[in-house]
């Protein structure tokens, strides 16, 4: 216990992966200090572990109807969080959706920050020309409704979870160019720019070993934070029937089903939704946790 | 009686990697005279100077077993109490002008608020006060600087502007920390001369807080030298030369000299005694 | 012939809306192995001169030359070999997120020059060489102080071999015994390799100590140039430099 803990806080470490693991474990230590991001990140867990372990924990198969027990309540013997419309347990469908959400909110990071960030950089650093044609790029893509974006692109790719992601990755990306050029404008003059394009460093050099990690923790806080509105925007797209398809357990979808039953069976449409809420409740804390841990400006001292 | 009397302060920071003492255990009287604390960064000066007015931001912590200003018990008064003495009976003048003062707000609005909220004086008295004010540091167009802005004056004249404005209420205690560090050397000789000229006039205690040891020397009656936290040596200023601690010794020697010699400067080989 | 000279240089910008003409016509030139300085007040222009010649700041009148050569338009890779440049801010000059390894690797692999485990061996003779000890390879410039930072940053510009090291006032952010210390490195490292400095700085006695020559600067123009013996001999002509000289030597012979 003590032996690995010394060696990660090491003030003299002995290779770059101790030196960046000690870094780690402190960021960590200052984590474990906020109660909030601590509870952020326990649902983040616990939804990586639903979507891992789904055929474990699901007590029933999510797509086997059952119309003789159909909308059941919450709490009847066999189904504790009741059943749909085709009788279908609403628990192992939430377990099995949580791997829906997670595949749509792993494919949004993968592409979006991304963007925004090579974009954002990019444009940061060179100024000028290449900044105003960027920039105005962004402003374009920036001035449309994400939601109407959203439904136009699937409108004209056709419905499902892929097409859904691509068409939030699409609006979801000039905010962290937004984000990731104001950070550059203030880490393009510093000395230790200035010293690596002295030591003859080509553009691409620069911009992706120097300026690009001084971004990457306010772009990493800022998709955490969104991460919320994208779980809810690719529920609404579910809901409208242009993201996942029946009988997908998605969460958004699952809501938009369970809507025709709202007043009398209110479960049906309340326990996706509650899902959603807690999940996004969990990436907004851990964002803001984040936030204080990662700050460049903070982390300084 | 002396003015400000401090006994065993401590200012301790709780870090990740356990609390951290920055001021460990510093005693000293200062009557209205110059008192001038001397040390390298991290050697707890400023902090020293700040505890003072209680200006210690959280995670620090200060303690003291005696800390009193002219019969007032700093540690132990309320932070109602504490509001009135600071900038009023305690004044605090720091390196740089340009965090000092606010910059969207005209000079003259800056030195007649104090004046005309906490004193309630009249625009026009408080208008007189402030352009006496300017004159006494020596600010040859006074009218014209009261309508400027912070970033329309040079460090100089910022930092004449920011004394002019702690010496307005008339305190009886000025702390400057390292007033004229961030000015041009020419610059510097000319604040120094008109902060020490109101300080003898007017009668006030002075903290004088600086790296420099050769400047402190000219311009303070006592010298404090502080090292990681604790004071190691005091002395006459003007018997500074005479100074005995070797690491008050080190730090007069490693400053190259003009017309000097060649050779490598004489460097400080710290002490772990020292720490004791 | 001089390894640096600079014939009538001008530098002009705009900054916040305000035009400066920062360098009005200043000429100089560094004999190979010497040691220049460049002393005056804030906003005297002498960093901006440096800056100029690191492409950093635009030359709009005069030259540049280095060996006799005008030096090119694109400050290219060869140039990164002869010339580089100490920061005056050793706690804004080192990239807050890499470790001194990378710090110190990353010219060698934009150079393409020792691989391998000929690189790490570069980087631990180069930390030998400005008296770092091994374990502060893999350590984060926050974990440093501000001496040791500087350090670093002078083993940064000592790792391509270059002939000539620009200093930007490479001790003033530093405490009075760092400092010394720090002069005393650049020295010894100057006689050991040879080099050629070109230092700025506010303090007098600092390039009085350190150099050969000096130009006192004012506003922008160069007031007096004067050699080490002429400023021990009081030997100067401009009353600019008397009053800087003044003011200097107030402030440190106030002890004695």
């Amino acid at each position: 216990m003590t032996g690995w803990r010394a060696w990660l806080l090491d003030p003299a470490p002995r290779s770059p992966l101790q030196a960046r693991l000690g870094q780690a474990w402190l960021g960590w230590l200052r984590l474990s200090r906020n109660p909030l991001a601590l509870i952020g990140l326990l649902i983040i867990v616990a939804l990586l572990v639903a979507a891992a372990l789904a055929p474990l924990l699901a007590t029933h198969d999510p797509y086997v109807q059952n119309l003789a027990g159909r909308l059941q309540p919450p709490l009847s013997p066999d189904h504790w969080l009741g059943t749909d419309e085709f009788g279908r347990d609403i628990w192992s469908r939430l377990v099995y959706g949580a791997r829906i959400t997670l595949y749509i909110v792993a494919l949004v990071t993968v592409t979006a920050p991304v963007v925004g960030l090579i974009i954002g950089t990019v444009s940061g650093y060179f100024g000028g020309i290449v900044d105003t044609v960027l920039m105005r790029l962004t402003d374009i893509f920036l001035a449309f409704p994400r939601l109407i974006l959203a439904l136009a692109f699937v409108a004209a790719l056709g419905p499902g979870v892929e097409n859904a992601v691509l068409a939030i990755a699409l609006t979801a990306w000039p905010p962290y160019a937004r984000v990731a050029r104001a950070e550059t404008l203030t880490v393009r003059g510093a000395d230790y720019i200035a010293a690596i394009r002295l030591q003859g460093a080509g553009s691409g050099r620069i911009i992706f070993g120097h300026v690009a990690p001084m971004c990457l923790p306010s772009v990493i806080v800022r998709v955490t934070l969104d991460m919320a509105g994208i779980i809810l925007t690719a529920a609404g797209l579910g809901f409208l029937g242009l993201g996942a398809q029946p009988p997908l357990p998605e969460w958004g979808l699952m809501i938009s089903s369970g809507r025709k039953f709202l007043f009398e069976q209110w479960w049906v449409a309340t326990m996706p939704g509650l899902a959603i809420f807690i999940v996004s409740l969990g990436f907004n804390l851990l964002g803001d946790g984040l936030r204080d841990v990662l700050d460049p400006r903070g982390s300084s001292k | 009686m002396s003015l400000l009397e401090i006994e065993d302060l401590r200012v301790t920071f709780a870090t990740e990697a356990g609390p951290v003492e920055a001021v460990r255990g510093v005693s000293f009287s200062l009557s209205r005279e110059r008192l001038g604390i001397v040390g390298e960064s991290g050697s707890g000066k400023t902090m020293t100077g700040r505890s003072v007015l209680r200006l210690i931001r959280a995670p620090g912590r200060i303690e003291a077993r005696r800390m009193s200003f002219d019969g007032i018990d700093l540690a132990r008064i309320p932070e109602r109490e504490m509001r009135a003495l600071r900038g009023r009976r305690i004044a605090m003048v720091m390196q740089d002008p340009k965090y000092s003062l606010n910059p969207v707000m005209r000079v003259g609005r800056q030195l007649t608020e104090g004046l005309r909220l906490r004193d309630g004086m009249s625009a026009r008295a408080a208008r007189a006060k402030a352009l006496e004010a300017l004159e006494a540091v020596q600010i040859r167009d006074p009218e014209r600087v009261l309508e400027a802005y912070p970033h329309e004056l040079s460090g100089g004249m910022g930092q004449r502007v920011m004394i002019a404005m702690m010496l307005i209420p008339e305190p009886d205690l000025l702390i400057a920390d390292e007033p004229t560090s961030a000015l041009d050397v020419t610059v510097q000789a000319e604040v120094l001369r008109i902060l020490d000229g109101l300080v003898r006039e007017r009668g006030m205690g002075l903290m004088f807080i600086s790296h420099d040891l050769n400047l402190v020397s000219r311009f303070c009656d006592r010298v404090l030298v502080m090292y990681r936290g604790r004071i190691v040596e005091e002395i006459e200023a003007n018997r500074l030369s005479q100074a005995q601690h070797p690491y008050t010794r080190g730090l007069l020697n490693c400053l190259p000299t003009i017309g000097g010699p060649r050779q490598p400067l004489p460097t400080l080989t710290r002490d772990a005694a020292w720490l004791e | 012939m001089a390894l640096i000279e600079i014939d009538d240089l001008h530098v002009t910008f705009d900054a916040k809306g305000r035009h400066v003409h920062a360098v009005r016509g200043v000429s100089l030139a560094v004999a190979a192995r010497a040691s220049y300085g460049l002393v005056g007040e804030s906003g005297s222009g002498k960093s901006t001169i440096l800056r100029a010649i690191c492409g950093m700041a635009p030359v709009t009148g005069g030259e540049i030359r280095i060996d006799g050569r005008a030096i090119p338009a694109r400050r290219d890779r060869a140039f990164a070999r002869r010339v580089q440049m100490v920061f005056q801010d050793p706690y804004a000059s080192l990239h807050p997120r890499h470790t001194i390894d990378r710090t110190l690797g990353e010219p060698l692999r934009i150079h393409g020059v020792a691989r391998g485990t000929e690189r790490g061996r570069r980087i631990l003779r180069a930390l030998e060489d400005v008296g770092l000890d091994p374990a502060f390879r893999f350590r984060f410039p926050h974990q440093l102080s501000g001496g040791q930072r500087q350090r670093v940053a002078i083993a940064r510009a000592l790792m391509l071999e270059p002939e000539i090291l620009l200093l930007d006032e490479p001790t003033s952010a530093l405490d009075a015994s760092v400092q010394a210390e720090a002069l005393n490195l650049l020295s010894r490292l100057r006689a050991e390799r040879g080099l050629t400095f070109l230092m700025v700085s506010h303090d007098l006695a600092v390039i009085d100590h350190m150099c050969d020559r000096l130009t006192v600067m004012k506003e922008g123009r160069a007031v007096e140039a004067l050699d080490h013996a002429q400023l021990a001999r009081h030997d100067m002509k401009a009353d600019y430099t008397r009053e800087l000289f003044a003011a200097t030597t107030e402030r440190i012979a106030a002890a004695e």
